[in-house]
C-alpha cells in the first residue's frame, strides 16, 4: 500500500475515523488501534515479514528490559550483544548476504581460484533497514543509561511499526516518540491542518516532480552511451530532483500523516539543494539516518576527537557505512566514498560548522558568493548521485567520462517520447517555491492557504506522472 | 475536529471542482483538434466520400501506400494506427458511419489482431476525450472493466492514461502542434533499419475462432453496404509459427491470405513490418488483386 495509491487513501480516513471516534478513549486504545492499522498496513505488502516484524519487536522490547534489569556487567553486555547480533544478523541475510556471497566468488576467481557462491532467492523485507534502527538505536540508548526500558509490549511495538514511519521511515528515537506515545493525544485543529498541508505537498513532490523525473531520467541513464552531453548533465539533475522529490515527498507524507494522529515526527530533509557545503547538505539530508550515524557510530569511534588520521578513518567509515546501508551494491560504497571525500578538507579545515545560519540573499557580491556555493555544492552532489543512480561503477565512470569528452551540447529527443529538455522548466518553478518556503516546512499553509491548495492540487491532476514509477525509492532500503 | 472536518469537506470540493474544471478544458481543448492523429480527425469531421478506407495495425499503417491507390483515382486513406487492436479499428468505423461518411471499401488488416478482443490501451485512450460527446464511444467502451471510473469520474481517464491524453498532448492540441499521423494520407512508410529484428515467434499466437470486434467490422460493413476485403499481410522469411496464418485462413475463410506475397527480407525493416519498397509492392499486388476492374 503506497501512500500514493487508493487504497492508502481509504485506509488513512478510516483509520483517522476510528481513532478520534471509536478508539479515542484512553492512550492504551489509540495505540492498540493504531498497532492494529500498522500491522495490516505492513502486511499488504507481504504478510509472511509481518512475523519478522513482530519477532524483531519483540527482541528490542525483551532484550531492553533484561539489559535495565541485569544486576551484572556480564549480563548487560550478553543482552545488549544479542539485541545487536540478532538485529544484524537479520539485515545480514536479508539485504547483504548475497552481496557478500558474489563478491567473495568474484574474488576468488580473480586469483583464479574458481568458484561458485550459494545464492539465496529471498526478497528483502519492507522498511527491515528502517525498524532494525529503530530498534538498535533503542537498545543501545537502554545500554548507556540515555533512557529507561519500556515496559509496556503495545506502546514500545508502536514505536518500532507506526505506520506513517514503518517502510521509510524517518528513523525515529525513543527519546522523541515513546514519550509521545505513553500519554493520550488531544486533537488540535492547527496541527492537523499542517498535517494535511504536508501530505498534500508531499504528494507534489512525489507525483509531480519525482515520478516526471524519472521517466526522464530513465530514459537518459538507460541509454546512456548514446547521449550528448547537455543530455547527461539534465539526466544528472532530473535524478537529482527524482530522488529528492521522491524521499523528501514520502517523509512529508509521513510527518503530515502522523500529525493527524497528533504524533510528531522527526523532520528528515531541510532543503538539502540549498546548502553551500557538503557538511550543511548532510545536516539537511535525511536528518534521521545522518544523526543515527553520528550519534551511534561516529561518536562511538571518536568523533572529531583525537588526532588527524582518528578523524579521517572516522570519516571515511561513517559515509561508507551509510553508502552501504542503502543497498548492497558498491554504487552505494563508492557514492558514501565520494561525499567523504568531499566533506574531508571542511572537517580538516574546521570549516564543516561554517554554513549553520539560515541563507539570505541580499543584493551584494556575499549573496553572489552564496548563490555560486549553492551552485557548486549541487554540482558535486549530482557528480555523486551518479554513482548512487548507474547499475555498476563502470556505468558511472563511463557516463561522466561521457559529460566531458561528447561535448554535444544540443537538444535530444529521448526514449520517452519527449526532449531532454522539456522538464526544465517545472523543476524551476520547483525550486523558485522552494526558495520562497525555505524557512517553513511546506509552502502551502500560512496566507492564502486555501489558494495556494487549490493550487497544489491543480499541480497533482495536471501535472502529475500516473502511468508509472508509483514505487518510492527508498522502499527498496 | 469539527473545524478540521468542515477544513477537510472545502479541500475536497475544491479537489472535484478543478478536476471537473480540468475534465471540461481538456475536453474542450480536444473538440477542437483536427491536425493531431487519425481519431481525433474523424471525430471532429463531417461527412467524407471515400473509396477506400485502411483499417489495423501498425501492419496495415505501414503496408497500404493511400497515394497508389490514389493514383488509379481512388479516394483513399489510410487510418491503421500503429499498436492499435481490432476493439480501436471497429470503433473508428463505427465513428466514420455515425458521421455518415460514403465508404465504398474498407481494407481490413485482419491477421495476428485477430488473436484478441481487447483494446490496446494506448490507442483506446485517445477516444476517451470524447466520452461523453459519442453514444457511439460510450458503448463501445460500456463492456471495459473500468468503464465506470472513467466515465463517472471527472478527470480520470485523462490521469489514467496521462502519457497520452494528459498535460502535454492537451498542450500540443490546443496550440495546433502537428504531427505526422496525417501525413501520406495516413500511410506511414518505413526505412531498412540496420539492427531491425529480423526474427519473430508467433508459435504461441491463436487467432480467436468469433473475434467480436471483427465480426463487428465486418457487420458494419454489411449494413452500411461497404464492400469488405480483409487480408493478412506480409511477414519477414524468419517467423517461428507461420502456419498461424493457416489457422486464421481455417477460422475464416473469407481473409485472403497475403503472408507471401513479399517474402525477403531487403523488404522488410523489422519482421512484422515491411518498408517502403516492401509496402509498395504489396499494394501494388492488392491493387491489381481487387481494384483492376
Amino acid at each position: 500500500m503506497f501512500f500514493n495509491s487508493l487504497a492508502f487513501a481509504i485506509f488513512l480516513p478510516i483509520v483517522f475515523f476510528l481513532y478520534w471516534f471509536v478508539f479515542n478513549k484512553t492512550k492504551s486504545t489509540q495505540n492498540a488501534l493504531l498497532i492494529v492499522a500498522s500491522y495490516y498496513f505492513y502486511s499488504c505488502w507481504d504478510w509472511r515479514f509481518l512475523f519478522l516484524l513482530v519477532f524483531s519487536t519483540f527482541l528490542d522490547y525483551y532484550t531492553g528490559i533484561q539489559i535495565e534489569k541485569s544486576k551484572s556487567e556480564k549480563n548487560r553486555k550478553f543482552w545488549f550483544w544479542l539485541s545487536i547480533l540478532v538485529n544484524l544478523g537479520f539485515l545480514g541475510v536479508f539485504k547483504y548476504y548475497n552481496f557478500f556471497a558474489s563478491s567473495f566468488s568474484e574474488l576468488l576467481n580473480s586469483t583464479g581460484i574458481k568458484a561458485s557462491p550459494i545464492l539465496l532467492s529471498v526478497i528483502l523485507p519492507v522498511g527491515i533497514s528502517f525498524y532494525t534502527f529503530h530498534g538498535l538505536s533503542y537498545v543501545i540508548d537502554i545500554y548507556y543509561k540515555r533512557i529507561k526500558a519500556e515496559y509496556n509490549f503495545v506502546d514500545y511495538s508502536l514505536f518500532v511499526s507506526y505506520f506513517p514511519l514503518l517502510v521509510a521511515g524517518p528513523i525515529e528515537r525513543a527519546t522523541h516518540l515513546l514519550p509521545q506515545v505513553k500519554v493520550k493525544r488531544e486533537f488540535d485543529f492547527k496541527t492537523a491542518k499542517e498535517g494535511v498541508c504536508q501530505i498534500v505537498w508531499g504528494l507534489v513532490k512525489k507525483v509531480v516532480i519525482a515520478d516526471t523525473c524519472a521517466t526522464y531520467a530513465n530514459a537518459i541513464f538507460d541509454h546512456y552511451t548514446s547521449m550528448n552531453s547537455f543530455s547527461l548533465i539534465l539526466g544528472a539533475v532530473y535524478f537529482a530532483f527524482q530522488i529528492y522529490g521522491d524521499f523528501s515527498g514520502y517523509s512529508d507524507i509521513a510527518l503530515g500523516v502522523s500529525k493527524l494522529f497528533g504524533l510528531d515526527l522527526l523532520r528528515n530533509f531541510n532543503y538539502p539543494y540549498f546548502s553551500r557545503d557538503i557538511a550543511e547538505f548532510w545536516r539537511r539530508w535525511h536528518i534521521s539516518l545522518s544523526s543515527w550515524f553520528r550519534d551511534y557510530l561516529y561518536i562511538p569511534l571518536g568523533g572529531s576527537k583525537g588526532g588527524i588520521w582518528m578523524k579521517i578513518r572516522n570519516t571515511f567509515i561513517i559515509f561508507v557505512v551509510s553508502g552501504f546501508w542503502h543497498g548492497a551494491n558498491w554504487t552505494y560504497i563508492v557514492w558514501g566514498f565520494i561525499n567523504a571525500v568531499y566533506f574531508l578538507p571542511l572537517l580538516l579545515s574546521n570549516s564543516n560548522r561554517n554554513n549553520m545560519d539560515a541563507i539570505q540573499l541580499k543584493f551584494n557580491f556575499d549573496s553572489v558568493k552564496v548563490i555560486m556555493s549553492i551552485l557548486y555544492t549541487f554540482l558535486l552532489t549530482c557528480v555523486a548521485w551518479v554513482f548512487f543512480r548507474a547499475k555498476t561503477i563502470t556505468d558511472a565512470v563511463a557516463y561522466l567520462k561521457q559529460i566531458i569528452t561528447n561535448r554535444d551540447f544540443s537538444f535530444q529527443y529521448l526514449d520517452n517520447e519527449r526532449y531532454s529538455y522539456e522538464l526544465s522548466l517545472m523543476i524551476g518553478v520547483f525550486v523558485l517555491i522552494e526558495w520562497n518556503s525555505r524557512t517553513k516546512t511546506e509552502p502551502i499553509s500560512g496566507k492564502g492557504s486555501m489558494m495556494k491548495m487549490a493550487l497544489a492540487i491543480l499541480a497533482i491532476l495536471a501535472f502529475g506522472t500516473y502511468s508509472d514509477y508509483k514505487e518510492f525509492i527508498y522502499f527498496q532500503f | 475536529m469539527k473545524k478540521f472536518l468542515v477544513y477537510t469537506v472545502k479541500i475536497l470540493t475544491i479537489t472535484i471542482l478543478v478536476a471537473v474544471i480540468l475534465d471540461g478544458l481538456y475536453t474542450f481543448i480536444f473538440l477542437q483538434s483536427k491536425n493531431r492523429g487519425k481519431i481525433e480527425t474523424i471525430f471532429n469531421s463531417k461527412a467524407k466520400k471515400y473509396d477506400v478506407i485502411v483499417l489495423g495495425s501498425s501492419r496495415a499503417n505501414n503496408h497500404f501506400v493511400s497515394q497508389m491507390f490514389e493514383a488509379k483515382g481512388l479516394k483513399t486513406f489510410n487510418y491503421g494506427m500503429s499498436g492499435g487492436h481490432l476493439f480501436e479499428a471497429s470503433l473508428l468505423l463505427k465513428l466514420m458511419v455515425e458521421r455518415k461518411y460514403v465508404i465504398k471499401n474498407v481494407i481490413l488488416e485482419a491477421d495476428l489482431n485477430l488473436s484478441n478482443d481487447h483494446e490496446a490501451e494506448g490507442i483506446a485512450a485517445l477516444f476517451l476525450p470524447y466520452i461523453h460527446n459519442s453514444d457511439v464511444i460510450k458503448n463501445h467502451f460500456e463492456t471495459q472493466e473500468n468503464f465506470n471510473e472513467l466515465y463517472y469520474i471527472p478527470f480520470y481517464r485523462y490521469i489514467k492514461y496521462d502519457t497520452k491524453i494528459g498535460f502535454r498532448e492537451t498542450f500540443f492540441t490546443a496550440v495546433h502542434k502537428k504531427t505526422n499521423a496525417l501525413d501520406n494520407l495516413g500511410y506511414y512508410p518505413l526505412e531498412k533499419h540496420k539492427n531491425g529484428n529480423m526474427k519473430n515467434n508467433i508459435v504461441n499466437l491463436n487467432p480467436l475462432p468469433h473475434n467480436k470486434y471483427y465480426e463487428e467490422i465486418k457487420e458494419i460493413c454489411k449494413a452500411n453496404k461497404i464492400n469488405f476485403i480483409a487480408v493478412m499481410t506480409p511477414m519477414c522469411e524468419n517467423v517461428v509459427g507461420m502456419n498461424y496464418f493457416d489457422k486464421v485462413k481455417k477460422a475464416y475463410p473469407e481473409i485472403h491470405n497475403y503472408e507471401n506475397a513479399v517474402v525477403e527480407d531487403k523488404y522488410f525493416s523489422s519482421c512484422g513490418h515491411m518498408t517502403d519498397t516492401g509496402a509498395r509492392m504489396f499494394t501494388s499486388r492488392i491493387i491489381k488483386d481487387f481494384f483492376n476492374k
